[in-house]
């Protein structure tokens, strides 16, 4: 909303004085009322030195058929002005005549010079030259007899001004006209003021020319008939003023209604009653297959929703939202209907979003316009402009009267408010902010007023609303700081909702700890990257935006893969370093699920599950072991581990039992709790993703994810025993197949422990290494020279100890020997040539 | 050969060529050893004074004794220089520190380092830090906050829908991507009873996408419910907070302001932390920073909530996490929060 300084100085006339308020003053004050003001732009600086200008004579120019060589008076002097314009008038004309030296707001800076041979002195100025205007297809030609001389902001009013970019709120629709600001602003300023009072024309009533159909819709309808009316151009202060307020001048019948609009916030239709079916208007929904075409040339098929101005046949207008193409006055029309209506806002609002229609009329209907003293003063208003500027003359009135809203009384409790606020607003001052906005206050109780809200205020509906009006105008910022004790403890979230919260958060600091970057990606997915981690995108299960943004990402992420292969691709095109990277956030999924318990239990069971995943991507073209080292798969799975370590849960690590299709087939395994629960997964990425994600040849990366619904609660540790007793060692060398995991020779080994020992009081046993390694440590897996294809020479090592004493050397090898032989025997099912070296 | 060059003899070569010659402690000894053992060189002639005569035999013996401390002199000098020549080779030794290779730190988001610095604060002020769903009931992000069907205000928050599950009994617009946390203070009141002092933070939605929004992003909102709480308790509440987080005193100002679910609403600046409020390039010189939005929870959002408004009053307040992160790290392009660049990524090691 654009507001005009010079016009609301106007409007508040003595009421209030806003000379002695800076521009900045100015926009403290809106900013203050809850005005936000996004931008404030000054006009017409400069224009001191454009002055009106008589023309004295015109003359053709001897070198050029186009130009005209013009003798002006400007006050001073007679001027010799070479002019390319067509519409010169004659003598006596009044031009704007831009003196040597001025410079013009798009920054040209008139000067004295010889125009095909021919001398000219300053330069006459179109509108879009001074940029009072849209019009460079000739001069400004005066209409009036102004004295040459005049400069421009003395001549014209309003071209000189301050215009102030209001940022409206919904709850405002009386600040979308000058009337309703002026209003705010003389009660901040500590004044009163109320617009001066027009009279509507003393014309007889014609009720039969109007009918509401629909009541409930159109809560009132003005109607004027004027005839005699001449549609031309507006004065110039008009159209300057249109102009300001980034409104394009039409004609002078359509200039009233839009300046009336910017006045009261209150939107008009002018219609060429000609044009109108027995020349009456009814208000009724439109009927099936009616259609309309809009003054922008759309066809509209209409609904029985929608509200239409209608003649005795055919819709003329989408009631409030925009007229239809042959409703509107014509350069022809002498007969015009005005119309001033108040229209139900959800009904304005309902049309104008099935239709895809923003208008300065619906965005302000919606929002809600006077029904009262505001819609009959824009009425009035317009029909005084129409009147003076198109020479029309009333005829006739046409008042009906539709479903209108009654005035709300509110209760007003000045210890309510004051409680609420934790500031006392003093009687008297309460009472002049009610009195400024309109609110009819009652306060013979004074412990609560009875209230009856303007309305020009229709939201107005509550006592808090109220208690916003106070102390929106006696001031934010004197409210105190003042904390309100509490009544008691608040309560707090359950300790499971707790517990996961900490289990999220060690997880992430555990990834960071290791040395990954955490990343933020966008939940949305492309149905292709919802199907390259296995994932169905038409299957139910996948959650659906019924109206993405782009195409494209129309579904919710069901794996943090794609987003991280995203940002890999990104990486790798933009430079050469290897890229890791982690992202803990949710994935979603459509499921029947139980989901607690409390009052938003059963509604939340049909919203989809929301399952954290915390996911580590590792990716490079690699050009050296450092690299290959940063992506290698079993760093990531590290990672997992030392995440899962980091909240007290142990975990090993075991080929996948069921691979996953967007991992390498060869080169994947699974994370398994103690509990025998699969917690996470890590590999290589396909190849094929790569290709999918048209990484260049030669990236690898390398995947893992924990499923944090799986990582189990944090736990206080618990003591055990450190051993006192020295252990003992042993290494065993194995030639074994490289396609059988370390894993399950090391689970064969202290699987065979359990079998082997039967017997004895504290015999010597597999126990963990120093420093938390495992009882079996792999120490060199060797595939070189001297080692048959498809095998490697593996050396591990054995830790043994008793609990209460010392081992001995040949008891520690006897239970050696056995265990090894046992497992290797169970091991040969897998290997048949395993064996030791 | 006379038994003085023999003694002569063996003592030079004892001295000036095996010892000399000896290049280790290790040798040195050896050397000892073959000269002063037991069996030794010099330890042997002493065995011949037996056949001399006793007169002969005293000089002879004396001889020997003094050879034999000669030696012994001889050996400790030689292994004196030795250690002293091992010390300086050892020391002599240029090891190469200069180049370690790297091992950069892991990196938090900026986004997931301001709210955790966010949570703590407010955790040390009493709120529980509590979160809901991301795909949400409309009722919960809009018509539970006063912002009906029809309510001009749906324009604020361009909103994504989701679409039912197939099958389900839910209409399209039942579900959407929830536009702000705010839902989540309409579930904590559903669920608790006051007094209530909870802080959401979480992802939002909303359909916009250019160079200062993202689809994507991050609120925080904060609720207290109770008897008689005031708007002064709402700044003084505020004030708490940012001068907590930006560890010195910062002033709190309200502008007047509309959202749906609270009344009186308002803005909220907080003095600008990289000037105290003098006025910098951050705050483009106006000493005040713009926040968020808070004001008193409305009426009808207690009514809801099925909350007595008459009894409970109470505030919330809501703003941007990523335009917090951004305003701390001086991050000028919102994009680069999302797009995981690692150049961008490793700047936040702390
Ligand atoms: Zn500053």
């Amino acid at each position: 909303m654009l507001i005009s300084r010079v016009w609301l100085a106007e409007l508040l006339g003595d009421a209030v004085d806003l000379a002695p308020l800076s521009d900045g003053d100015l926009t403290a004050a809106l900013t203050g009322l809850g005005l936000e003001v996004e931008g404030v732009t000054r006009t017409g600086a400069g224009l001191e030195t454009v002055v009106v200008g008589e023309i004295v004579g015109v003359r053709p120019h001897p070198d050029a058929d186009r130009l005209r060589v013009v003798d002006l008076f400007d006050g001073d002097a007679v001027r010799q002005v070479v002019c390319g314009a067509p519409n010169v008038p004659a003598p006596g004309g009044r031009v704007l005549f831009a003196r040597p030296g001025t410079a013009l707001p798009g920054g040209m800076v008139i000067g004295a010079r010889a125009v095909r041979g021919v001398d000219s002195v300053g330069m006459i100025c179109s509108e879009t030259e001074l940029d009072i205007g849209p019009d460079s297809s000739g001069i400004v030609v005066l209409a009036d007899p102004i004295a040459p001389g005049t400069p421009l902001p003395d001549a014209i009013v309003g071209v000189v001004d301050t215009i102030i970019e209001l940022s409206v709120t919904p709850n405002r629709p009386d600040a979308l006209g000058h009337v309703g600001v002026a209003r705010d602003l003389a009660v901040k300023l500590g004044s009163l003021w109320r617009p001066s009072p027009v009279a509507l024309p003393e014309v007889p009533d014609d009720p039969g020319i109007v009918r509401i159909e629909a009541a409930d819709a159109c809560g009132r309808y003005f109607g004027i008939t004027f005839d005699g009316a001449s549609i031309g151009p507006s004065p110039l202060a008009a159209r300057v003023r249109l102009h300001r307020l980034g409104l394009r001048p039409l004609s002078n019948a359509v200039d009233v209604t839009n300046l009336v609009l910017m006045q009261w916030g209150q939107p008009l239709h002018v219609f060429d009653r000609a044009e109108l079916g027995e020349g009456r208007v009814v208000v009724r929904r439109a009927r099936d297959g009616e259609s309309l075409r809009t003054l922008d040339a759309r066809d509209l098929s209409l609904a029985a929703e929608d509200l239409v101005i209608a003649d005795a046949s055919r819709p003329m207008a989408l009631a409030g939202i925009m007229g239809g193409d042959h409703s509107g006055v014509a350069s022809t029309s002498t007969t015009l209907l005005l119309e001033a209506a108040w229209f139900h806002p959800a009904g304005i609002r309902r049309s104008a979003r099935r239709h895809g229609m923003s208008t300065d009329s619906s965005h302000r209907f919606e929002r809600g316009v006077d029904h009262g003293d505001g819609l009959q003063g824009a009425c009035a208003e317009a029909a005084a402009l129409l009147q003076r500027w198109c020479g029309a003359r009333p005829i006739a009135m046409h008042v009906a009267q539709g479903d209108r809203p009654g005035p709300v009384t509110i209760a007003f409790r000045p210890a309510r408010c004051s409680m609420l606020l934790g500031m006392d607003v003093p009687r008297p001052d309460v009472e002049r902010i009610f009195r400024g906005i309109g609110v009819e206050a009652d306060a013979s109780d004074p412990a609560s007023w009875r209230c009856v809200a303007p309305s020009h205020r229709p939201e107005l509906e509550r006592e808090v609303d109220l208690i916003d009006e106070v102390v929106r105008h006696h001031g934010l910022d004197r409210l105190p700081m003042q904390a309100s004790p509490p009544t008691a403890e608040a309560a707090g979230s359950p300790p499971e909702v707790r517990m996961r919260q900490r289990v999220t958060a060690a997880i992430v600091d555990a990834l960071r700890e290791q040395g990954l970057h955490e990343v933020v990606s966008l939940a949305f997915a492309r149905p292709a990257s919802v199907a390259a981690t296995g994932d169905d995108p038409d299957s139910p299960g996948v959650v659906r935006l019924a109206n993405p943004m782009r195409g494209e990402a129309s579904l919710l992420r069901t794996h943090l893969l794609p987003g991280l292969l995203d940002a890999l691709a990104l990486n790798v095109a933009r430079h050469h370093r290897p890229v890791t990277l982690f992202e803990c956030g949710r994935v979603y999924r459509n499921a029947a699920h139980a989901s607690g318990s409390g009052p938003t239990a059963e509604i939340d069971a049909a919203l989809p599950d929301e399952p954290t995943r915390a996911a580590v991507l590792c990716g490079a073209l690699p050009a050296g072991d450092p690299d290959r080292a940063a992506i290698d798969p079993r760093r990531v799975g590290a990672a997992l581990l030392h995440a899962l370590a980091r909240v007290g849960a142990r975990a090993t690590i075991r080929v996948a039992a069921s691979p996953m299709a967007w991992l390498h087939p060869g080169a994947q395994a699974e994370v398994v709790l103690d509990s025998g629960v699969v917690v996470g997964r890590f590999g290589r990425v396909h190849p094929q993703q790569l290709v999918a994600w048209d990484l260049p040849r030669g990236v690898e990366a390398a995947y893992g994810e924990l499923l944090l619904e799986h990582v189990p609660d944090l736990r206080v540790p618990q003591f055990a025993a450190v051993p006192r007793f020295p252990g003992s060692s042993r290494d065993l060398s194995l030639d074994a197949a490289i396609a059988l995991p370390v894993e399950r020779i090391v689970s064969a080994l202290i699987g065979a422990e359990t079998a082997t020992i039967t017997s004895g009081e504290d015999p010597p046993r597999l126990v963990p290494g120093e420093l938390g390694r495992g009882a079996v440590e792999l120490v060199e897996d060797y595939r070189a020279q001297g080692i048959a294809e498809g095998r490697r020479a593996l050396l591990l090592r054995m830790h043994y100890g008793c609990r209460t004493r010392s081992v001995t050397d040949t008891e520690v090898q006897q239970t050696h020997e056995a265990i090894v032989e046992a497992a290797i025997v169970q091991l040969r099912a897998q290997d048949g040539h395993l064996r030791r070296r | 050969m006379s038994d003085d060059e023999t003694l002569a003899g063996l003592l030079h070569a004892f001295v000036e060529v095996e010892l000399r010659g000896a290049l280790t402690l290790d040798d040195a000894y050896a050397c000892k050893v073959k000269y002063l053992g037991k069996k030794g060189l010099l330890t042997e002639l002493s065995r011949t004074l037996g056949s001399l005569a006793p007169e002969q035999r005293r000089a002879r013996g004396q001889e020997i004794n003094e050879a034999k401390a000669a030696a012994e002199l001889a050996y400790e000098a030689r292994c004196a220089a030795l250690k002293a020549e091992a010390e300086a080779r050892e020391l002599g030794v240029f090891e190469d520190l200069t180049w370690i290779p790297p091992t950069p730190p892991g990196t938090l988001h900026p986004v997931t380092r301001t709210r955790r610095a966010l949570e703590r604060v407010f955790a040390s002020m009493g709120f529980d830090v509590v979160d809901g769903p991301h795909v949400e009931w409309a009722r919960y992000n809009f018509d539970d906050l006063n912002i009906g069907p029809d309510h001009p205000a749906r324009d604020m928050a361009d909103t994504f829908f989701v679409s039912p599950p197939a099958g389900s009994r839910w209409s399209p617009g039942d579900l959407v991507l929830r536009t702000h946390t705010s839902p989540v203070q309409v579930r904590t009141m559903l669920t608790r009873r006051p007094p209530i002092r909870i802080v959401a933070l979480g992802t939002v939605f909303r359909r916009d996408d250019d160079a200062t929004h993202s689809p994507m992003f991050h609120q925080i909102e904060g609720l207290c419910v109770d008897e008689r709480v005031s708007m002064a308790d709402l700044r003084a509440t505020l004030y708490r907070f940012v001068s907590a987080f930006f560890e010195r005193p910062l002033e709190v100002r309200f502008r007047p302001s509309f959202f749906p679910f609270v009344e009186p609403g308002a803005e909220f600046d907080m003095q600008c932390p990289f000037c105290g409020g003098k006025g910098c390039s951050v705050c483009k010189g106006s000493g005040w920073i713009e926040l968020g939005g808070a004001g008193m929870v409305h009426p009808a959002v207690f009514e809801a909530c099925g909350i007595d408004p008459e009894r409970y009053t109470g505030w919330a307040f809501g703003f941007g996490i990523d335009r917090m992160a951004m305003l701390m790290h001086q991050i000028h392009d919102l994009r680069l929060l999302f797009e995981g660049d690692v150049r961008f990524l490793e700047q936040f090691p702390c």
